[in-house]
């Protein structure tokens, strides 16, 4: 769409938008589109930088554009003179744009004013101005027009020079890299002596008219010979609808007229760009736009005659992300594309004329097709806000992840202490105390018989709760653990079977990570857990790594008070204790309901609690690190006693569950220097 | 290759534009703005520099339209000069010597050869108001030492003093005090805030004041955000109404042109105009995004601007609508960031706005965007605690960036946050990935990423005073739902409870070096292991780094004690070590080169060292007299080739360096005059106006008459000089008006140049033909020139007067060219 736009009208004419990158640096890509408007993008920060609407826009549209290239010097007085003559290079701002228009005039552009300069009618083309050129130290401008003539304009004297440059319409130039020589081309291509005016040279040329011309070359390849500043070099030209872009060589000898090579690529080329080599080992690297909207690289070292057309180095491609199922991704099409200065990477224009996304690649000569996927859905609305204030507001939605502390991630997750050899051990050990499915299956009759005499005789809450956690089903889950009722919740976790218990924390651990007010409910419960069951967990081998988690939480979620909310822990689970021990040791606890359960799901904690209550001497010292205190050991003893007596506990719920915690497995340095 | 001169500091951008009120030109197209030692010209249009007036030796203070002549612009310094300019072509015409420093410039079109000044007399703080006579000279220099007194005691500041009512009076404030000076009289009034002292009025102190540019009024702003417009009856009889919606102090007020509405600006960063000084009648422009510092308003009545704290000009349309801003380096906080290069856009990255990230090109010395980092409205208010942005890293060739962003209000009260953001391609632009709350205990020191070009696994690494380094790493977080990534705590460590100062990581990302206050210590970045330690007891790290290339086995620390050591990681042993009291110390990304910065009492100096060798490899003493805060490399896109040893190391990077006054420079090895003036190389094209309606009266009217006298000389086969070529008109015309001769001078010559002989057939022998006959050779060109228009020109021709003798010797040249030109044939009429 905004490739043809430009050439709708006469069938010859190139395809494409005028549009060209500002020298140097460039810092600006200026585009001309076909409703009239000239636009100069910054090219840094893909800003519309101005809009400019020639007065006679509609009538004459833009057909051409060309940078000046960087500020012209004013006349140097001859003191300046004596200094270095390297100063053209110097000055890096750009100012001056020439605009070609269909009526045949040329309008100079001030970017920097954002004015219009001057306007160049006067003795110049009366019909489509087709190619701009600056000169690149005299401060001329040539042109070259449907009207067959080729005009040298010069700006600062306003001297115009005009003369014919063909039988029909000359539609390229390109002036030698030393300013003495101009290519000019319209089917056949001349080489001029500027000086003279006179065609020094003539080749072939296309079929079509040419719609590019440029030298490739800026030193001779054989060195040997002396160097005239143009014979030996290449220049390349592409034409209207000519997938070929043919290579020549300015010989001594009048005779060659025919090309040297030629690149092969997709499409009529639209935009070419391509950096000069300076030596001969140096490839030349070309980029060429097609009207399909790829990007075809090529890399090669001019050395003489090759017969055979040469393909692309590498081809690239834009295109959408085609979201979703039904939309297929979509080509975008780039519109041009500039070698940076330091040759490695590319500017790339993409998208529509009228709001271009301009981006840096960098490239990779090792892929002979890239193809870039760019979501430029949003780039549709006009940014006119961020064009004033110049602030980018970056993406923040809620897909990102959100660490707090306590949230596994935040800390480093605590890796498994004890050593290969022990698990090894126990699995062989489970592994020996394999049984018959025979067996399995009489334990497992057994096991509902019993189940089913409890549930008629008890709250079906344990029961519930299990079968919640081991099919992970959430309503069922829900309607135990959002229970308030304290008692409820004791008799519930005393009646917990034991390999159920790291589940139900991991479930908790879950649940108190969420939002703050389920966690209020969570925290009764892990309480009625930890004091509980402090004992079964002390024997687990692994539960360092198991639980690291939820210790993590714990530690950051009292750590406004912490040594306060230590001490007031440890002292609340002495007491229960005491009380607890106090209290007669005649009830049966009844949480030990199977001592065979065996479920293949879960059999790796199944046969670690079995061992663990087998081997519990033994493991003991590894488990629980270095220092457990005396106090620990009491705790055990009487916590199997502990029947749900304890209902003193009732405030301060999370500094009470987690100093208990603590007390089982000490973890942090800070805790044991204290305690001792 | 670059001729080699010596090595020079230059500054290089982020130079302040907001030091003193805007001024426009009279036309509204360019803005005028006092910088440093500058006066930078901006289009009002593009906000492009267009020329950069320099010449002063020393802080310019003030600018000021010359208003007998609206194309030239005069400019007072601290180098006690005035000076002319023609701002159009950035040419300096005029010099006036004062002697003392001048702080503020003021001029009045009904003093015509005389202009205000402050300047302070004997003791520092006391500051007066005079006016100075500018004599007519036609020397370049001239010294005006005619100084008449107008005001004593006055505030220093020009937002201070105003001229009202066509030049009848001054007015000036300060502290309580508003006194008002009529120049006819010759007599002072002074008027004091009643009851300033009582605690209902405590802050009522002036602060800026402005005058009615026809009427007896004068507004004034106060320290407790008020507006009081001042009415005078008579010298003593006065009434004052109070305007109120600021809620802080009154930073600057304007009157418009016709002086219908006032402007005032202040902390809020609100415009607010007042429409027929009521109370109730106003509107406002909001969201400005810093404190208004300055406002003016253009004489053509159509534009407004502000200055703000945060180095840039908004420029305002008259219906309050911004339409341009002109952004220099944002410098209105302290940099905590310090110096980045985007890998991506190869920009400047530093903190900017509060709370964002700015990206500032550093080629075209513009500012290309800031990022906002911590999307949180900012309250303009005194005294209120924000949320800085303190840490900022890329990694992963820009893939990812890294933001730490702290609040303090007590000491126990920190927030923290660090934000993860990934470089989405698709969108080109940043994306949230992962926030993490609370990453550490206490304020995060030091952030980095690994920048291994072969590590499979983005790693980022924070130290932080708790005592802890946490290992960031990127895991995949995808669930059935969607395909993610995030970031999560790989590893923490510590080393006895020591606060980790800096990190970072080796070049090829093997080895990870932190340092715990005086304590390097050197760890596995696979295993997390802790390898080895250094330590010297010569004082805390302030500095890190590894050497890289060929002497990547040497790490560097500088500590607080001044010590520089290097150690090197294979014999673990200490390899050289120097006395330098290193402020920054930055390794150079595409060589083995170090530059350090060290700090004197009598100014900074730079060492450029590699690591290899303790010899360093350059040295430049006094690079700034202030302290150097941050530096940076930035690697070159074409690399030059210096070949003289002192050179190479700015070969393939440029070094840059942030001072604490927040200037920006960096090294060049350019004379001067070319890096100093790119600007003033400007284009001669000749400027043909585009065609408007008088041209078409005119012009057609001309081409009429052309045509018509073709025809005759064409049948006489003579062709006459067209007008356009009669030298003493293209001189007269196209010679800036400011050096011209006088009109009576130029008038018989110009008129007789401009009639036309009938007995002019020998035409052709005229001399300065040349080219004519050349061009007739060839049959198709010929020529003509554009016609050109210079309405300025007759209009400032009676200046001329002024200016006769000071011409520049070019110019001298060219006038004494045209005496010599042959006139006979004038004489044959």
């Amino acid at each position: 769409m905004a490739a043809g736009g430009g050439g709708s009208c006469d069938p010859l004419a190139p395809a494409g938008v005028p549009c060209a990158f500002s020298p140097h640096s460039q810092a600006y890509f200026a585009l001309a589109s076909t409703d009239g408007h000239l636009r100069v993008w910054e090219t840094a920060n893909n800003r519309l930088h101005q809009e400019y609407v020639p007065s006679a826009h509609l009538s004459g549209t833009c057909t051409c554009l060309a940078w000046a290239p960087a500020r012209l010097q004013a006349k140097e007085s001859p003191q300046r003179k004596k200094r270095k003559s390297e100063a053209v290079g110097m000055s890096n701002q750009t100012d001056l744009l020439a605009l070609g228009t269909a009526v045949g005039s040329i309008l100079l552009y001030s970017t920097v004013k954002g004015e219009l300069h001057s306007k160049l009618i006067s003795g110049g083309h009366d019909n489509r101005v087709n190619c701009i050129q600056w000169h690149q130290d005299s401060g001329c401008l040539y042109s070259c027009s449907d009207d067959k003539h080729i005009v040298e304009w010069n700006v600062q004297t306003c001297k115009v020079n005009k003369w014919k440059g063909d039988n029909s319409s000359v539609s390229s130039l390109c002036i030698s890299p030393d300013g003495k020589m101009l290519l000019s081309a319209g089917r056949t291509i001349k080489l001029w002596v500027l000086e003279t005016k006179e065609v020094y040279r003539h080749f072939t040329g296309h079929a079509t008219p040419v719609s590019s011309l440029m030298f490739t070359t800026i030193r001779p390849p054989n060195e040997s010979q002396p160097f005239d500043g143009i014979t030996g070099l290449y220049f390349l030209s592409g034409a209207v609808h000519d997938r070929l872009l043919n290579v020549w060589q300015v010989r001594s000898e009048n005779k060659e007229k025919s090309a040297v090579m030629s690149f092969t690529v997709t499409d009529e080329p639209v935009y070419i760009d391509l950096t000069l080599s300076e030596n001969k080992e140096e490839p030349v690297k070309l980029a060429v736009v097609c009207r399909d909207g790829q990007v075809h690289l090529f890399e090669h070292i001019l050395n003489g005659y090759c017969k055979k057309p040469l393909t692309s180095n590498c081809t690239i491609q834009i295109a959408t992300p085609g979201k979703g199922k039904k939309s297929t991704p979509k080509p975008i099409p780039i519109l041009a594309a500039g070698f940076c200065s330091d040759k490695m990477s590319l500017l790339l224009v993409y998208g529509s004329w009228f709001q271009p996304t301009i981006e840096r690649v960098a490239l990779n000569s090792r892929e002979p097709h890239m193809c870039l996927v760019r979501d430029i859905s949003n780039c549709w609305a006009p940014k006119v806000e961020t064009a004033i204030t110049k602030v980018r507001t970056p993406v923040m939605n809620s897909e990102a992840k959100v660490l707090v502390p306590g949230i596994p991630g935040h800390h480093a997750a605590i890796k498994p202490a004890p050593p290969q050899t022990e698990q090894v051990e126990s699995k062989r050990k489970s592994g020996g105390n394999e049984v018959s499915i025979e067996e399995r299956l009489g334990a497992m009759d057994i096991d509902t018989h019993k189940k089913g005499k409890e549930d008629l005789q008890t709250n079906s809450f344990p029961v519930l709760l299990t079968q919640g956690l081991e099919s992970n089903d959430f309503e069922m889950l829900n309607k135990v653990l959002q229970t308030r009722n304290v008692n409820l919740i004791k008799k519930t976790v005393l009646r917990m079977p034991l390999h159920t218990i790291i589940p139900l924390l991991q479930e908790l651990t879950k649940r108190l990570q969420g939002h703050p007010n389920s966690a209020v409910l969570m925290v009764q419960w892990l309480k009625c857990v930890l004091t509980v069951h402090a004992s079964y967990l002390s024997t687990l081998p692994d539960l360092v790594p198991q639980l690291g988690t939820l210790y993590q939480l714990m530690e950051s979620r009292v750590k406004t008070f912490q040594k306060l909310s230590h001490l007031h822990g440890k002292l609340i689970l002495l007491i229960t204790q005491v009380t607890a021990s106090e209290k007669t040791k005649g009830a049966t606890s009844p949480g030990q309901k199977a001592k065979l359960v065996y479920e293949e799901e879960s059999s790796e904690e199944e046969s670690d609690d079995e061992i663990a209550d087998k081997d519990s001497e033994d493991n003991w010292d590894e488990d629980e690190e270095e220092s457990e205190s005396e106090k620990d050991e009491d705790v055990e003893e009487e916590d199997e006693d502990a029947e749900g007596k304890d209902e003193e506990n009732g405030e301060d719920r999370d500094t009470a569950s987690e100093k208990e915690l603590n007390g089982d497995s000490d973890l942090d340095p800070e805790n044991e220097s204290e305690e001792e | 290759m670059v001729e080699e001169e010596n090595i020079r500091v230059v500054r290089c951008g982020g130079s302040e534009l907001n030091f003193r009120r805007a001024v426009f030109s009279a036309d509204s197209k360019y803005i005028f703005c006092v910088s440093g030692d500058f006066v930078k010209v901006y289009s009002t249009v593009t906000e492009e520099c267009v020329h950069i007036l320099h010449g002063h030796r020393n802080l310019v203070t003030g600018i000021q339209l010359n208003p007998n002549n609206h194309l030239q612009l005069y400019s007072c310094s601290l180098d006690g000069t005035i000076k002319l300019w023609d701002y159009i072509d950035g040419i300096l015409i005029k010099t006036f010597i004062v002697g003392c420093k001048l702080h503020a410039l003021f001029t009045l079109a009904q003093a015509e050869d005389s202009v205000f000044v402050i300047v302070n007399k004997e003791k520092p703080d006391i500051f007066q108001l005079v006016s100075v006579k500018l004599p007519k000279s036609s020397s370049q220099e001239v010294e005006a030492k005619e100084l008449s007194f107008v005001l004593d005691y006055i505030n220093q500041s020009p937002k201070c003093i105003a001229f009202g009512n066509e030049g009848v009076y001054v007015a000036a404030v300060r502290e309580f005090y508003l006194s008002v000076y009529f120049f006819k009289k010759k007599t002072t009034s002074r008027f004091t805030l009643s009851s300033s002292r009582n605690k209902k009025h405590a802050k009522n102190n002036f602060t800026c004041v402005a005058c009615h540019p026809t009427e007896d009024c004068i507004a004034s702003g106060h320290m407790d955000g008020k507006i009081r417009l001042w009415n005078f009856y008579d010298d003593k009889k006065y009434t004052y109404t109070c305007l109120h919606w600021h809620h802080d102090m009154v930073m600057d007020l304007a009157f418009s042109v016709t002086g219908t509405s006032l402007l005032s600006g202040g902390r809020e960063s609100v415009l607010v105009e007042w429409r027929d000084a009521t109370e109730k009648n106003k509107e406002f422009l909001p969201r400005l995004g810093a404190t208004i510092e300055h406002i003016s308003v253009s004489p053509a009545g159509d534009l407004f601007c502000t200055s703000h704290s945060d180095n840039k000009i908004i420029i305002i349309h008259r219906n309050l609508e911004a339409s341009a801003v002109i952004q220099g380096l944002v410098k209105d906080r302290s940099i905590f960031t310090g110096l980045m290069i985007d890998p991506r856009t190869k920009a400047l990255v530093l903190n900017g706005k509060p709370g964002h990230l700015q990206f500032y090109s550093l080629q075209s010395d513009k500012q290309l965007y800031n990022l906002d980092i911590i999307q949180q409205e900012y309250i303009n208010d005194y005294g209120l605690i924000q949320i800085e942005l303190t840490k900022a890293a890329f990694g992963c060739f820009g893939n990812w960036l890294a933001t730490v962003e702290q609040r303090q209000e007590k000491e126990t009260e920190l927030e923290l946050q660090m934000k993860l953001w990934m470089y989405n391609k698709k969108t080109q632009g940043f994306i949230l990935n992962t926030k993490i709350n609370m990453p550490h205990e206490d304020c995060i020191t030091a952030l980095c990423f690994c920048n291994a070009e072969k590590s499979e696994q983005p790693t980022l690494v924070t130290a932080s005073k708790d005592g802890y380094f946490k290992v960031w790493i990127l895991t995949d977080d995808s669930d059935i739902y969607k395909k993610a990534v995030g970031w999560t705590c790989d590893f923490v460590g510590s080393y006895h409870k020591y606060q980790a100062t800096n990190c970072c990581f080796s070049e090829d990302g093997s080895l990870l070096a932190v340092s715990f206050e005086e304590i390097v210590t050197i760890w596995d970045s696979v295993t997390w292991e802790l390898k080895c330690t250094f330590c010297q007891r010569a004082g805390k790290i302030r500095h890190l780094c590894f050497g890289r290339l060929t002497c990547s086995k040497y790490l560097l620390g500088a500590t607080e004690n001044g010590i520089l050591c290097c150690w090197n990681l294979l014999s673990c042993a200490l390899e050289w070590n120097a006395k330098l009291n290193v402020r920054v110390m930055e390794p150079d990304p595409n060589s083995e080169n170090i530059a350090a910065i060290s700090q004197s009492s009598v100014g900074s100096d730079l060492f450029v060292f590699k690591p290899s060798e303790p010899r360093p490899l350059y040295i430049q003493k006094g690079i700034s007299r202030e302290k150097v805060q941050w530096g940076v490399f930035v690697p070159r896109d074409v690399p030059e080739s210096f070949t003289s040893e002192a050179y190479q190391w700015l070969n393939r990077s440029q070094f840059y360096f942030l001072t604490k006054s927040q200037s920006l420079l960096t090294f060049s090895t350019k004379s001067p005059e070319e890096k100093l003036t790119p600007t003033s190389k400007q284009l001669l094209a000749e400027e043909s106006l585009p065609t408007t309606p008088f041209y078409f009266i005119l012009g057609k009217h001309r081409q009429q008459q052309d045509e018509k006298l073709n025809e005759t000389l064409e049948n006489e086969l003579v062709q006459l000089p067209l007008t356009e070529n009669i030298p003493a008109i293209s001189e007269l015309l196209h010679t800036p008006a400011h050096v011209l001769p006088s009109a009576a001078f130029l008038c018989s010559m110009f008129v007789n140049s401009l009639l036309l002989s009938k007995e002019t057939k020998s035409a052709k022998e005229i001399p300065e033909d040349v080219d004519m006959e050349e061009e007739k050779e060839s049959e198709d060109s010929d020529e003509e020139n554009d016609f050109t228009e210079k309405v300025q020109d007759t209009s400032n021709t009676g200046l001329g007067e002024d200016i006769i003798h000071q011409l520049s010797k070019s110019e001298e040249k060219e006038l004494r060219k045209f005496r010599k030109i042959d006139y006979s044939w004038i004489a044959a009429l």
